[in-house]
């Protein structure tokens, strides 16, 4: 065992090498913009340059003239399509803008042409010859810009159904003995995966084949036959691996069935490759939010009242939100909770998921928060969260399926070395460098969604697993091999997975963190199909055919590790007794409480979530506590991160090697966000500023800190058949507020605006 | 990216470069393309696909691109060889980087013709008979990449990090492996690789 690969505690699975390895180490990993195409032409976007306003003119005569150039398409001539509803609406698409479709700009960056030539470099230059003629209107860019509009997200997106409150926190906040009240603001920020956002599009007559990097290639499939009004079995989209996620790819962009309908017209596959910058407006972003936190408790420390209230920008036309408050007001005992999310709109592309979209913003505010109080009870800031530590949420009084906060806590407390922090702010010091301790809870919800499987197996064992799940780097391959391998007891090199292609049995969308739990169920159940086949052939009788039932665990519901491949199965006299060469199964599972429809709507490319504080008598997270160390130079400011130290718990960890991976980069990503990233926004024009990989600050290998990963075993049987909680989201959370606290630690000085950089240190 | 000293044998030595521009005004990149077309008598349309013979992988392509190509868009447009990756198109990630004559280049920034006549090696070159390189099963053993799409870079970064023997230490890998970024942030396995392969490296 390496540190890359620790030895797996109880309920964990073996940390096998990837399944993908050898395909990603050797450059034979096809990402999409890889994918063989015939004689294809290659597209180039053309991006507008103001945030507001009207196209009066093109002039393409420059353009035209490049040699090479095939069709250049604005929307005078653009094809039509139909318009797809937010997937928040009950659509597929990340925004309800659809450019090419009128002189509106609604954003900057907005595609405003699409140059098709025999080159990219043909595209290029023609690109760069458009002129366009525009008559600008003011834009209103972002908080407090002229023109921003307020509301309460209530009522105005259908997934956020309530404003969490409980008990009277007015009169509660008033009487409290220690008050604290404080406002704490995180800035707009870029996925900016490795893959730039690529689409090819070809056509074999009416059958339309994408290769595009998705999260999700049911919804896409699904969404681009809506836009462009073709049966949606006419479309499948294929990508088996992905070039990074990280949510920008969760949700249909208007780029796709542009792309589509040009390459039917044209009668020829097209290339699209965007650039880096244009990744930045025309897909998605997590917006800037702000929050006021106010909080009161007994000298003791005890919570009394909590009050969360929210505010995220979203675009004019598309009510975005993340509402970080089911998480905040259910996440200590608190009798007294109020909270409000609401958006303020501005002209700007449409936001979307980016890793934790809820909890990020958030939690930041919160543990931020909760260390201020700390501070105010001059109590250890892990003991208030000890005093504070719940069973059962406030709001509705659900208790949690599992929950290991403290656990957490105690486990990275100790590796971390906390015992050796002296409390008072600026005792630390190295030389020239003032050192702080601090540390966050992080968490995030269980969640699954119907998903669907079929497996094939050979007399001698080979198997093949189908799913149209989706390998985005967290090792989605190498679990589900792992999990057919043992449920069927065959040798894990003989199991081939394939994922990745809308022609596979649908799986939802890679985003939630519900992959592992939904895939791996799935699965689960369809293997047990299997086995009941077989056992059924070698125990005929019917008494018998019960018992195999029971011992394999078919029904009701398979109850996680207990229903593991506990009889050995002899996979060749079965066959034999069946006379068949092959046995495959279909199956469709799906999660307690999924609604009615669950299975339908899978198909049609939209996920039906169960989990985190919406199951019915229960709720569901995952958790952890984030320790970290940082180095503030007296004299320049420079910020070091030298100490990043996790601890976490998510029930089953499928591979302790992919699971540590996504948690240590959980880890950096949280580092990241605290210390570098942030999307510049030039209010007068309402435009992105940094929009490029130089100038948008992300870790680089010299960056990044020791990093330590603890995951804690935890066994929980009220979640799912696998007995998984995601974690690939679980692990960027609490970091932002531990690096702030640590601050706080270093210098005296409470930052509570992201992300903290030199020129905010006032040492 | 800093090398061991003596060994600019190419065309991308800076110091040549500037001689050779002060020498004959503004030289541009694609002189060698250029002098081909010298003998002809009107002026050339740029527009016009050149001739260029790239050097991949220890096999000559001939190939007939837009003078504009770069060597990521040669190698993955023309030549079929999709392992090298463009991820910024502006030499900023490192997801595009190649071994051109041993020296890691970022391949967007690179002009084809400017590599006529030289060595490029890609990811697709490393291994050899179906075997691994050390530095390919130093990535899997030590779970160097999640998504993978920035691997085939770092790969190359790495190999060429050890042979200008930038390895010797943690610190040392890490601060000659910044120019190529991974969003996964595997940057710690990635050190942990390059500190397992480069002692096999370095004995050959």
């Amino acid at each position: 065992m390496t540190a890359a690969a620790p030895e797996p505690k109880a309920n964990m699975g073996t940390p096998v090498p990837r399944y993908d390895a050898a395909a990603k180490v050797t450059g034979r990993a096809t990402y999409a913009a890889d994918m063989p195409l015939d004689n294809p032409a290659y597209a180039f976007l053309v991006t507008s340059a103001i945030a507001k306003g009207r196209i009066d003119r093109f002039d393409l005569d420059d353009a035209r003239r490049v040699r090479g150039v095939i069709e250049i398409v604005t929307h005078e001539n653009a094809p039509k399509l139909k318009e797809s509803k937010l997937f928040s609406n009950g659509g597929y698409a990340g925004t309800t803008i659809q450019p090419l479709k009128s002189v509106e700009i609604a954003h900057d960056g907005q595609i405003i042409a699409v140059i098709v030539a025999e080159s990219y470099e043909a595209a290029r230059e023609a690109a760069n010859r458009v002129k366009v003629s525009c008559t600008v209107s003011a834009p209103s860019a972002t908080f407090d810009s002229p023109g921003a509009t307020t509301a309460a997200a209530k009522g105005q997106n259908a997934q956020f159904k309530e404003d969490p409150k409980v008990g009277d926190f007015a009169k509660a906040f008033e009487e409290a003995e220690v008050k604290l009240t404080a406002a704490y603001d995180t800035p707009a920020q870029h996925h900016n995966p490795m893959e730039l956002f690529t689409t090819s599009c070809a056509w074999m007559g009416d059958n339309l084949v994408i290769y595009e990097g998705s999260q999700y290639v049911y919804g896409l499939k699904n969404g681009v036959a809506e836009q462009l009004g073709i049966d949606a079995d006419k479309v499948r989209v294929v990508n088996p691996y992905v070039g990074g996620g990280f949510g920008s790819r969760g949700s249909m962009t208007p780029r796709t069935a542009i792309i589509a309908a040009i390459a039917k017209r044209l009668n020829r596959p097209i290339k699209l490759v965007p650039t880096r910058d244009q990744g930045f407006t025309i897909t998605t972003y997590r917006a800037e939010t702000r929050h006021e936190i106010r909080l009161g408790a007994s000298r003791d420390g005890r919570l009394v009242a909590l009050r969360h209230a929210g505010f995220e920008v979203s675009s004019r036309p598309d009510a975005y939100c993340v509402g970080g408050t089911k998480t905040t007001t259910r996440l200590y005992a608190c009798p007294n909770v109020d909270s409000l999310v609401s958006i303020v709109r501005a002209d700007r592309n449409t936001p979307g998921f980016m890793r934790s979209p809820p909890e990020v913003p958030y939690l930041f505010a919160l543990e931020s928060a909760l260390d201020e109080l700390a501070v105010k009870l001059d109590m250890d800031p892990i003991e208030l969260r000890r005093i504070n530590d719940a069973t059962n949420e406030p709001i509705d009084g659900k208790p949690y399926t599992s929950r290991s906060l403290m656990a957490c806590f105690d486990e990275a407390a100790k590796a971390f070395g906390w015992s050796q922090r002296s409390p008072q702010p600026k005792s630390m010091s190295d030389g020239d460098w003032l050192i702080g301790y601090g540390c966050a809870a992080t968490c995030y919800p269980t969640q699954m969604a119907p998903c669907a499987a079929r497996v094939r197996l050979q007399r001698d064992g080979r198997t093949r697993v189908e799913i149209a799940g989706h390998e985005i780097g967290t090792g989605a391959y190498t679990i589900i091999a792992q999990t057919a391998a043992e449920r069927l007891g065959v040798p894990l090199e003989k199991v081939a997975v394939f994922i990745g292609d809308s022609d596979l049995p649908p799986a939802p969308v890679a985003g939630g963190s519900n992959s592992t739990a939904s895939t791996c169920s799935a699965v689960m159940m369809v293997c047990d199909q299997i086995r009941q086949r077989l056992l059924k052939a070698v125990m005929p009788s019917d008494s018998l055919a019960d018992k195999a039932k029971e011992t394999v665990g078919i029904s009701p519901a398979p109850s996680t590790q207990a229903a593991k491949s506990d009889r050995p199965l002899d996979i060749e006299k079965a066959f034999d007794a069946l006379g068949v060469g092959i046995v495959e199964e279909y199956g469709e599972w799906k999660p307690d409480g999924a609604p009615m429809d669950s299975f339908t709507a899978m198909h049609r490319g939209q996920p039906r979530f169960v989990g985190g504080h919406q199951m019915k008598d229960k709720i569901a997270y995952a958790f952890g506590a984030e320790f970290v160390e940082v180095r503030i130079n007296r004299f320049t400011h420079e910020i070091r991160c030298p100490r990043l130290v996790g601890a976490f718990a998510a029930g089953r960890i499928m591979n302790s090697r992919t699971a540590r991976s996504q948690l240590m980069g959980g880890l950096i990503w949280g580092m990241s966000s605290a210390l570098l990233e942030a999307t510049e926004i030039d209010e007068r024009y309402a435009r992105y500023v940094n929009d490029n990989l130089a100038d948008y600050l992300v870790p680089v290998n010299a960056d990044v800190p020791g990093v330590e990963v603890i995951m804690l075993s935890e066994q929980d049987d009220h979640i799912n058949p696998a007995g998984a909680k995601g974690l690939g989201e679980l692990g960027n959370v609490g970091t932002n507020a531990a690096i702030c606290n640590a601050i706080y630690h270093a210098t005296g000085q409470r930052i509570r605006r992201l992300p903290v950089r030199l020129e905010n240190i006032e040492v | 990216m800093p090398d061991k000293p003596g060994s600019r044998t190419s065309a991308f030595d800076r110091r040549a470069f500037l001689a050779g521009a002060a020498g004959s005004a503004l030289v541009p990149m694609t002189a060698r393309a250029a002098a081909q077309e010298a003998s002809a008598p009107a002026a050339r349309d740029p527009s016009l696909p050149v001739e260029v013979t790239l050097r991949v992988n220890g096999k000559d392509n001939r190939l007939s691109i837009d003078a504009r190509t770069t060597v990521l868009d040669a190698l993955r447009e023309h030549l079929k060889l999709t392992g090298s990756k463009k991820g910024c198109d502006h030499g900023q990630c490192g997801a595009c980087t190649v071994l051109i004559d041993d020296r890691r280049v970022v391949s967007c920034l690179t002009l084809a013709l400017a590599a006529e006549g030289q060595e490029i090696t890609t990811i697709e070159g490393l291994a050899t008979d179906d075997r691994l390189h050390p530095m390919q099963q130093a990535f899997i053993d030590n779970d160097a990449f999640q998504c993978g799409y920035c691997t085939p870079g770092q790969i190359m970064s790495a190999v060429a990090c050890v042979k200008e023997g930038h390895a010797n230490s943690e610190a040392e890998i890490r601060e000659y492996m910044s120019g190529n970024i991974c969003r996964c942030a595997a940057y710690p396995n990635i050190v942990a690789a390059v500190k397992q392969a480069a002692p096999e490296i370095v004995k050959g």
